[in-house]
């Protein structure tokens, strides 16, 4: 629970919006998930929110199915993550990481702040806002369906044609 | 006799049409209250689908406490100018969006929120998203304007009023119409009651009527008999003067013809008056024979002299050809007579009397023999002339006439196939003219001849039946100047047991006699006797007239001599 003395950071937002993204989401029959198994969120790569992203996870719950945090340093192992928050210590890792999960139905979350490679959401600042671009075009290639819901609060949508 | 009527139906009271307006009343109010409820109902809905429908749209808002998306989410609502106020909290119950229409908008937390006001319809949906609850939406709407709600009562309560007046107006309809029936039962039995009152006046007015007729032909009768009484009275001078003188010893030869044939011509004309009165009343069954008008007339001339008087100048002008007709000869010379007679009343002073015959192609019934009597005489007038015809109809004064006159010739005519006409001018004359079909070349019968001697011709043994002693005794006489041997009885039974007894050639009988008719004799007679000669004499009969003689001859009173002679002569040269 996001602490209400202080307002929450950006790191503290993100994390919160992380496993939220999952309930927008339809991924393929492939991935569909057995009853009481949890939705797979990895972070590969840099971490930057650290346990706050196990907080949020963890009172998430999404049509019974729970959120769980796995962390990977690289993209070996990450066949069975649902969603991927990619950062590579460099910005040419994050896109070397982004297209080694090319051929996976995963949903790759990426941070303007690390660098300019984007994800199917990335997220960035404006007006002190945390907001974030949807590549729906993308996710559909990779077999993902996103709700418009979710694709009405982003900032830009690039939408299939 | 009157009908029995209910003193009233269900629905004459006017409790009834009351009980039914104060029903409809309350159905109305009933329906109101129904719909007030109803309306409640569907507005809650309404409210809870609205606010279902923000709660899904404001579901990634709050999901993502994207405030702006929530507001935007939020603002949509405000063109539905019923929402009072709209709230949308998040999972910590906190406000994220909304707004008041008017006034305070929504509290800021959930906890602070009031229970909606009286009259206000309020929704409370909670926002999920995935199966989990992520925050609430709350939505106030204001109930239905008073003005609609009224609009709506009145609708109800128009509804009311005229099905109200509808049932008002139908239950006094029924009452008046009711009242109207009565009147008209009441009219309708006064009615038939008058109907039969005028009924019963209708009858007593016919019998009034009736009677009257009656006193008018007992009156006419009166006239007739007076008149008839007053003719006979001077021909029965005429007669028995005669005879008186002709009792005379030592009368000089030509008197003595001239006093003969004086009652002979006064009997003849007594005969005629009966027939004419026969033929009135139409019981003197006619005897046609071919004979030539012209001949008649000729033979008549010598009569209209003596009838007409010396004041009047007889003038005849006939047709050069015969015109043969076939009528009964005693009614021609009673038509002629009758009409010269009337000729002879309308000159007073004397004048013409024109009499012509001629042969006449008549379009509808072919050749005709006009016998036109015309006179220089005070003329009829039109009405009079409508009249002309009429039986006891006469313009001559009492006891001068029986009015039967004409209507004896209008009766011979047409019984004869021919017609009767007259023209007619005021103070100029008048002409009638008779109308009879022509016999064509039909030649005359050749008639008794003058000189009146009696023919001895076939005798025979004659059984007389006659029930009145002077003509009885008259026809003895006669029958015996004629050579035949005669019985004579007095009735129909005694002849039947003369007949059986002794044979006779020849039954001489009346027709009308007290017990058995001269009919009936004969009936019986034929039955045993078959080849024995009947002859029936009668002065009228009705059952002849009606149903005729059963082929017997007939001889009809007054009968010539020469007659009677003649026909017994023919009955027994058919015998043999």
């Amino acid at each position: 629970m996001p602490a209400r003395a202080q307002p929450p950071t950006e790191e503290a937002v993100k994390a919160t919006f992380l496993p939220k993204f999952a309930r927008y989401v339809a991924w393929p029959a492939a991935r569909q998930l057995a009853a009481g198994a949890p939705f797979q969120l990895c972070v590969i790569g840099r971490d930057p929110f650290g346990p706050m992203l196990d907080r949020a996870a963890a009172v998430e719950q999404i049509d019974g199915h729970g959120v769980a945090v796995r962390r990977l340093p690289n993209e070996r192992g990450a066949g069975a993550c649902h969603l991927a928050f990619v950062q590579g210590q460099q910005p040419a890792d994050t896109g070397r990481l982004l297209l080694a999960l090319r051929t996976q139905p995963i949903l790759t979350i990426t941070d303007a702040r690390a660098g300019p490679q984007r994800g199917m959401i990335h997220f960035t600042n404006i007006s002190g806002r945390v907001r974030f671009f949807i590549n729906e075009a993308e996710a559909a290639q990779h077999g993902l369906s996103i709700s418009s819901r979710l694709l009405a609060l982003a900032a830009g949508v690039t939408q299939r044609r | 006799m009157r009908k029995f009527r209910p003193s009233r139906s269900w629905i004459d009271a006017p409790a009834a049409i009351v009980a039914v307006v104060v029903l409809l009343v309350l159905a109305g109010i009933g329906v109101i209250l129904q719909s007030e409820a109803a309306y409640r109902d569907l507005q809650q809905q309404e409210t809870r689908v609205q606010a279902e429908i923000l709660a899904a749209s404001v579901t990634a808002a709050l999901d993502f406490e994207d405030a702006v998306a929530a507001r935007e989410a939020v603002s949509a609502i405000r063109v539905n100018r019923q929402v009072r106020n709209v709230g949308v909290y998040n999972e910590q119950g906190n406000l994220v969006a909304g707004y008041g229409r008017d006034g305070p908008g929504p509290p800021g937390t959930l906890a602070d929120r009031l229970p909606p006001p009286e009259n206000a319809v309020a929704s409370e949906v909670p926002v999920t998203s995935r199966g989990e609850r992520i925050g609430t939406v709350i939505l106030a709407t204001d109930p239905e304007p008073v003005s609609r709600r009224l609009t709506r009562y009145l609708v109800i309560g128009l509804l009311v009023i005229m099905a109200s007046l509808v049932v008002g107006v139908l239950g006094v309809a029924q009452s008046a119409l009711r009242r109207a029936n009565r009147e008209l039962e009441d009219r309708a039995d006064a009615l038939a009651e008058a109907n039969a009152e005028l009924k019963v006046q209708v009858s007593e007015r016919g019998k009034a009527e009736e009677q009257l007729r009656q006193a008018h032909k007992m009156q006419a009768l009166g006239q007739l008999t007076g008149g008839i009484a007053h003719d006979f009275n001077n021909l029965l001078t005429v007669i028995q003067g005669s005879a008186d003188m002709l009792r005379r010893p030592g009368i000089a030869e030509q008197k003595r013809i001239r006093f003969a044939e004086a009652v002979v011509q006064a009997s003849s004309k007594a005969a005629a008056l009966t027939g004419q009165l026969l033929a009135f009343a139409r019981r003197q069954p006619l005897q046609p024979e071919v004979l030539d008008v012209n001949t008649l007339i000729r033979d008549m001339t010598d009569l209209l002299d003596r009838t007409l008087g010396e004041r009047i100048e007889v003038t005849t002008v006939l047709a050069t050809t015969p015109c043969t007709v076939e009528v009964d000869r005693a009614q021609l010379e009673s038509a002629l007579l009758n009409i010269a007679v009337n000729a002879r009343d309308a000159m007073p002073e004397g004048g013409q009397l024109d009499i012509r015959t001629a042969q006449v192609a008549d379009p509808a019934h072919g050749e005709m023999i006009a016998l036109s009597v015309g006179d220089s005489g005070t003329g009829m007038d039109e009405d009079t002339l409508a009249r002309a015809f009429e039986p006891f109809f006469t313009t001559k004064m009492t006891g001068k006439g029986t009015g039967l006159g004409l209507s004896q010739v209008y009766g011979f005519a047409s019984q004869s196939g021919g017609e009767v006409r007259i023209d007619s001018t005021p103070g100029r004359g008048t002409t009638v003219t008779l109308l009879l079909p022509s016999r064509g070349t039909a030649r005359e019968k050749a008639r008794a001849n003058e000189s009146r001697t009696l023919k001895r011709g076939r005798t025979g043994r004659i059984l007389l039946v006659e029930d009145n002693d002077e003509v009885g005794e008259f026809a003895e006489q006669l029958l015996g100047e004629l050579g035949h041997d005669v019985v004579r009885v007095r009735s129909g039974e005694e002849a039947i047991e003369q007949a059986f007894a002794e044979r006779f050639d020849l039954v001489f009988t009346d027709v009308v006699m007290p017990g058995m008719s001269g009919l009936d004799l004969a009936g019986r007679l034929a039955a045993s006797r078959p080849r024995l000669p009947v002859i029936l004499t009668t002065g009228y009969s009705d059952e002849i007239a009606t149903s005729g003689a059963g082929g017997r001859p007939v001889i009809l009173k007054p009968y010539r001599p020469e007659t009677l002679a003649e026909a017994i002569e023919q009955a027994l040269a058919d015998r043999k």
